[in-house]
């Protein structure tokens, strides 16, 4: 009971303390949007008729026309009220397209890190236990191999074997074959909602869908992760409490997963987190190759074409989540190893 | 929201039927896969994507639309003829300034109001007074204000024009003069926005050949077919009963996807998948020069060196039109360069673009560079748009290395598009490519709207007293052959002076499953789905 109260505290202060950031990359972004080239009215203005009135009719749409520390406030005040602006690409309120985007990209970058993580422990583990083995050196062979492989690449050459040459993946477009019924919405992740729908078949077009996707994401992340497991395993395997686990005689699996693992498992989380939030940001590319309807594209499109509103709501959108993942290892921290929680 | 709702029920309907029935909703679905998004239901709206002109043809009837014509072989649409959508007919008063129209008696809403004159008058007022795309658009067709527009009955409408005009018909055939449900849109107008501007960018109001079942901006647009529609030339609904357009950013998965049959039809594939596509012959492709399209590489007229007719002239001579063709579009367009003109006169002036008289020439170009007071050249910056990067990327290349064997040193700027065309709108761009299309594309209409004035459209900021007046005395000339006078002189005026070179009109390749047939190149440069169907 205690330990939850003083974890509980802990959480609660380190997201208070994560505010000014918080704040901070609010009016940076917003400042930053303002110092780019390029001015939106005129892109959004490029109809075969549009002139200058038209485009000081989309300046005065967006609050162009006003002074920028007024937009600061006009807009800081908008967030206050829960009102992130409106995106010109897709017409639709920043707020709601994220909400509706997000689950899209979670959900893939989700399984792309559970895949990984599947993959990248079990290799890392290996690679420590056989060091400077053949083992050891197709791991690095494999880690290599997929960080130097840029994501858009190991995605069509999956494309085009798995969809084009064999035909076994369904056609890459999207979370789900556009055939397909969608279930009522719930939470937006489409195995929960499928699963709760009781839709096994849905649930398998879209699980079929998300392979091709999260498997070009995880390979690019098994290399960290695998490297770090691999270092902290060598790490806790040299160490006085595997060296006595091992002459008291216990079974070599037990002393492997119990303590050896457990123990190296702290970085990996590390890591994990690390690499969930940049991958969420990152995975860009993932998107647009299986037009996945993620938020990255999303504000990448939006970037391209100087759309104020979702790149900063985009922004945001990732800081927070970055906000609460870091609390998520913190908190995860404190169970892995009860120490860190004491103050 | 209940859009949402009602897709989701329709889609359960869908999936509790039996299997051959799905293969059977296969058939008579159309699946349309582009890079685009669709962003609003009305084509209106500032900032409205191509996408959503496209779709407004299927959801919106107009009065008129464009008949077709084919120009070499290929289905194009043809800008002097019509062919009836709500009017059942109209006729021009013997002056030209009047504008009758009949409507059909049996049209109707998607909510199975009728339409009437009301809603017309209702709609083109719209067009002319809200702040919309359709204001400067129509009054390139003599169109500005309600006073205009007349309900003579419940099925006569009357349009009046201050003068006659080649392009007041055309102009009601566009995107932008769509009819509305005059009733539905005032019943959610509010006192800051009467013509409904925001109830309508979510949702449509309209009598058109399908109805929107989902819209999924950015994603997906589902459309169902009105059965009730009958303003097609065949008098019956349209053929395919759903339309899915969906937007696949990634251009090779495109091609992937029509080429296993998984999507029907696709137009904007790149150059080289479009070629390959065609080799292996599995596919229909068809290649249609967009002839209301051109390609240039442009100049800033009025910043030095440009502001000199030599050096526009040399670099005229220096282009590697050729390689430039090859490598940018894979010779998949109509070239707008090698022509001969006998007498250095144009030989026609009905048209434009018509193929220049340029050719590569890096002797003639050395000789008119020293002419300029540049015999040992000068440095510039040629720019273009990220967005265009796959076709103006190996161009500029060419470009950068011809200029260079006559001493114009040339450095490359690849710049984002929106920062492009702020530049560009602020003429501050001194030598760059651009493409421009014009949806009615006249002779005078291109002289008025690309080189005339401080405007944006007039990219190379060409400043010509004769250009201005022969082009504004076209626009209203009735003389079909003072017309072609008048642009004859134009059209050597403009190679005279060489403001520009036009280079090519690129290729639009429609590639398609076999079994679809009736495909047209529109206006505006995207599929009018109502003309397909499968066999």
């Amino acid at each position: 009971m205690s330990q939850l109260s003083t974890t509980a505290k802990r959480a609660g202060w380190r997201f208070a303390s994560s505010l000014p950031a918080l704040f901070g990359v609010l009016v940076f972004t917003f400042l930053l949007m303002r110092v780019l080239p390029g001015d939106p009215a005129v892109f959004f203005a490029s109809g075969p008729s549009a002139g200058k009135e038209e485009i000081e009719m989309i300046r005065k749409q967006m609050g162009l026309d006003k002074p920028v520390p007024e937009q600061l406030l006009r807009y800081l005040g908008d967030i206050g009220a829960g009102n992130l602006g409106r995106s010109l690409t897709t017409g639709q309120p920043v707020l709601a397209d994220l909400r509706s985007r997000l689950p899209a990209s979670l959900e893939l970058t989700f399984s792309a890190l559970l895949i990984a993580l599947l993959t990248a422990i079990p290799l890392g583990v290996a690679a420590a236990l056989r060091q400077g083995s053949w083992v050891d050196h197709l791991v690095r062979f494999i880690c290599a191999l997929g960080v130097c492989v840029p994501t858009f690449v190991s995605g069509l050459l999956l494309i085009y074997a798995f969809y084009y040459l064999l035909g076994l993946a369904p056609d890459p477009t999207g979370r789900v074959d556009i055939f397909t019924s969608l279930p009522p919405r719930a939470t937006g992740f489409l195995l929960i909602d499928f699963a709760l729908a009781g839709d096994w078949e849905g649930w398998r077009a879209a699980a079929a869908q998300l392979v091709l996707p999260a498997m070009t994401m995880a390979l690019f992340v098994v290399a960290p992760l695998a490297r770090i497991t691999r270092a902290a395993m060598l790490a806790s395997l040299g160490s006085d409490f595997v060296r006595t686990a091992r002459s008291l005689g216990l079974p070599p699996a037990k002393v492997i997963v119990t303590y050896a693992l457990r123990n190296a498992l702290l970085p990996v989380l590390t890591i994990a987190g690390i690499v969930f939030s940049t991958m969420l940001g990152a995975n860009v590319l993932v998107e647009k190759v299986f037009s996945w309807p993620g938020v990255a594209s999303y504000a990448l499109d939006a970037l391209l074409s100087s759309d104020y509103a979702p790149v900063q709501g985009f922004v945001l959108l990732m800081a927070s989540i970055f906000v609460v993942v870091n609390l998520t290892v913190d908190v995860l921290y404190g169970i892995a190893d009860p120490r860190v929680s004491v103050e | 929201m209940s859009i949402l709702r009602t897709a989701c029920l329709a889609s359960m309907l869908l999936a509790s039927t039996a299997l051959p029935a799905l293969a059977q909703s296969r058939a008579e679905t159309l699946r349309h896969v582009t890079g685009a998004a669709i962003n609003t239901l009305d084509p209106n709206i500032p900032g409205s994507t191509r996408e959503a002109f496209g779709l407004s043809l299927l959801t919106y009837d107009r009065l008129l639309s464009f008949g077709k014509k084919q120009l070499d072989g290929k289905w194009v649409f043809d800008l002097d003829k019509f062919q009836p959508e709500l009017a059942e007919s109209y006729t021009v008063s013997p002056d030209g300034l009047k504008i009758t129209f009949k409507l059909r008696k049996d049209a109707k809403f998607h909510d199975g109001t009728p339409v009437t004159a009301e809603d017309v008058k209702w709609s083109l007022d719209r067009a002319v007074t809200a702040n919309v795309l359709g204001k400067g658009q129509l009054l390139t067709g003599s169109l500005t204000s309600p006073d205009q527009f007349k309900v003579v009955d419940a099925h006569t409408f009357e349009v009046t024009l201050p003068k006659p005009d080649k392009l007041a018909l055309a102009n009601l055939a566009v995107v932008y003069p769509v009819i509305f449900n005059s009733k539905l849109a005032k019943s959610k107008a509010t006192a800051e926005d009467p013509w409904a501007l925001a109830w309508l960018k979510e949702n449509t109001a309209g009598s058109g050949a399908y109805i929107i079942e989902s819209f999924k901006p950015g994603e997906t647009t589902i459309l169902r077919r009105n059965p009730d529609w009958n303003r097609g030339s065949a008098e019956k609904p349209a053929a395919f009963k759903r339309i899915i357009t969906q937007t696949i950013p990634e251009a090779a998965t495109r091609a992937n996807l029509v080429e296993k049959g998984d999507a029907d039809i696709a137009i904007d594939l790149q150059a080289t998948d479009a070629a390959d596509l065609e080799k292996k012959g599995k596919l229909k492709v068809i290649s249609t020069p967009q002839y209301n399209a051109i390609t240039f590489v442009s100049f800033n007229n009025q910043m030095p060196p440009f502001d000199k007719i030599e050096v526009r002239k040399a670099i005229a001579a220096a282009l590697p039109y050729e390689d430039m063709f090859k490598a940018a579009l894979f010779g998949r367009g109509k070239p707008l360069y090698g022509a001969t003109w006998a007498d250095g006169k144009a030989p026609t002036g009905e048209t434009f673009p018509i193929a220049q008289p340029v050719k590569t020439d890096l002797a003639e170009a050395k000789k008119l560079l020293t002419a300029a007071g540049f015999p040992d050249g000068f440095s510039t910056t040629f720019s273009f748009n990220v967005g265009q990067a796959g076709t103006a990327e190996p161009m500029a290349a060419l470009l950068k290395e011809s200029l260079a064997k006559i001493g114009i040193k040339v450095d490359i700027q690849k710049l984002p598009d929106a920062q492009m065309s702020t530049l560009i709108n602020e003429k501050k761009v001194p030598f760059f490519t651009e493409g421009i299309v014009a949806w009615l594309p006249s002779m005078d209409y291109f002289y008025r709207n690309f080189y005339i004035g401080p405007i944006r459209w007039n990219y190379s900021s060409i400043n010509d007293e004769k250009i201005t007046e022969w082009a504004q005395t076209a626009r209203f000339e009735p003389d079909m052959a003072k017309y072609a006078a008048l642009g004859k002189e134009l059209n050597t005026r403009h190679f005279e002076l060489m403001p520009q070179i036009p280079l090519w009109q690129p290729s639009q390749d429609a590639v398609m499953a076999p079994s679809i047939e009736g495909y047209v190149y529109q206006f505006h440069r995207q599929i009018d789905f109502r003309d397909l169907s499968r066999k």
